[in-house]
């Protein structure tokens, strides 16, 4: 890589759209595979037995149809159809029946779960394949370079604005400026609490801690002034979402974003 | 020219912390609401919701005797391959959520409302019913709760009772 500042660093079109479709079918299919796992928890003696939660559903024609979706045999039909699809999108690329089918089945999932499974990952999994959409449909009208620019500024602006606000709201809050936020959440996390001779426990270091990631999620808009900065936001990225799995287990939150790498360092290139 | 798209792209984001708007709701819009992101993770300490339930035989006076209240709080241990597959964390994860989710229903009810008309409630008056039949076998009843715990960093500093069910016999 040429580190000379003068010189843009730019990512490829070609490279960018393998990249994205990689790590989103990555992304995709470890949730998928997941959901799979969790089907037991779906059924009579689950916690998220339909018979109870399809009462949210607030038509009878769609409660109809979505009693039929829904059924044991019915939804393992569709997770392996996705799982097949994600494969297929690894190994082919995207293409418009097959993103359609994503978006749609996605869709379908997240109403199984009650709208949303894991919050942000779905919000960010969902921004991804908006954005293969939008490419996907754009260029079904004869404007394919078009289609996969609109995609990747889609999924940069959503997700610089995911860090940004999140550092942003944080910066706002007292207790985060002070470091005790942090040691609040790590100790209620799924993981927690902390043990008693954690160094998060001792004040300046939490506080040191937040003020790093604030600090960091509020600059990500200027990723997007060069490509290699762009690289090494992404790095910092993963390292902060790897943490975020250690400590929280959002292993999804980890591949979800990651997913939306290849179009920040595409876009920071453009600029 | 993309420049000033990406400046005016910042000052949008600015103001839309600065200037709150009306929060719509509706049963679809719920459901669909991975459309609509919120990125604002983990950004105030405030009360938690934690689901506690209790279970009870009948003694031999048929009297209800009462287990200790336990709670439904999700815990797991860390694993690094659970970066690739980690289904149990992820169903804690959602349990919690819909926990909160039960928690902001009755925040939002109106005053008299029956909770039991909510379909959170339903669903974790029947995932405390599974849980506890599998611990209990000879329980005969239950009763949950929704306590709402506020912690500092050494640990819970106040806690209060927000809901409890009525005792509600096994199925």
């Amino acid at each position: 890589m040429n580190w000379d500042m003068s010189v843009p660093y730019v990512l490829s079109t070609v490279d960018a759209i393998h990249a994205l479709e990689l790590l989103f079918a990555l992304s995709a299919g470890i949730q998928t595979l997941e959901y799979w796992r969790m089907r037991p928890a779906l059924q009579s003696r689950g916690l998220w037995t339909w018979q109870i939660q399809g009462q949210d559903i607030p038509h009878a024609a769609a409660r109809k149809f979505f009693d039929f979706l829904f059924t044991n045999t019915a939804l393992s039909v569709l997770l392996v159809a996705r799982f097949i699809s994600l494969i297929a999108l690894a190994l082919q690329g995207a293409n418009l029946p097959n993103v359609s089918f994503l978006f749609l089945s996605n869709i379908a999932v997240l109403i199984r779960w009650r709208g949303a499974f894991n919050g942000g990952s779905d919000f960010m999994t969902l921004v991804v394949l908006t954005g293969l959409m939008i490419s996907q449909w754009v260029g079904y009208f004869g404007y394919s370079e078009l289609g996969w620019q609109a995609c990747f500024w889609y999924i940069t602006i959503q997700s610089i604005t995911s860090y940004f606000v999140s550092g942003a709201v944080k910066l706002l809050r007292p207790e985060w400026r002070n470091g005790s936020a942090m040691t609040i959440f790590l100790n209620a996390a799924i993981h927690g609490p902390l043990s008693k001779t954690h160094p998060l426990h001792t004040p300046w270091l939490a506080a040191l801690g937040s003020w790093t990631f604030i600090l960091w999620e509020c600059a990500s808009p200027l990723a997007l002034l060069d490509g290699r900065l762009a690289l090494i936001f992404c790095a910092i990225a993963a390292f902060f979402h790897f943490l975020v799995f250690w400590f929280f287990g959002l292993n999804r939150f980890f591949w979800a974003w990651a997913a939306s790498f290849p179009a920040i360092v595409w876009c920071a290139g453009q600029l | 020219m993309t420049s000033y798209w990406v400046i005016g792209y910042l000052v949008l984001l600015l103001l839309t912390l600065i200037f709150k708007t009306p929060v719509v709701r509706g049963p679809w819009l719920f459901l669909l609401r991975s459309f609509f992101p919120n990125w604002k993770f983990f950004h105030a300490v405030g009360y938690v919701p934690y689901l506690y339930a209790r279970a009870s035989s009948l003694s031999s006076t048929g009297k209800l005797v009462w287990h200790e209240w336990q709670s439904f709080y999700p815990r797991t241990p860390q694993n690094i391959w659970q970066l690739f597959h980690n289904p149990v964390t992820n169903l804690g994860l959602a349990q919690q959520n819909l926990i909160d989710h039960f928690w902001a229903d009755l925040h939002d009810a109106p005053e008299g409302f029956d909770p039991r008309n909510l379909v959170t409630y339903k669903m974790l008056a029947h995932f405390v019913e599974v849980t506890l039949r599998e611990q209990y076998p000879q329980a005969s009843h239950l009763q949950f709760e929704l306590r709402m715990l506020l912690d500092n960093t050494s640990g819970t500093v106040h806690t209060h009772v927000m809901m409890t069910s009525p005792v509600i016999a096994f199925s």
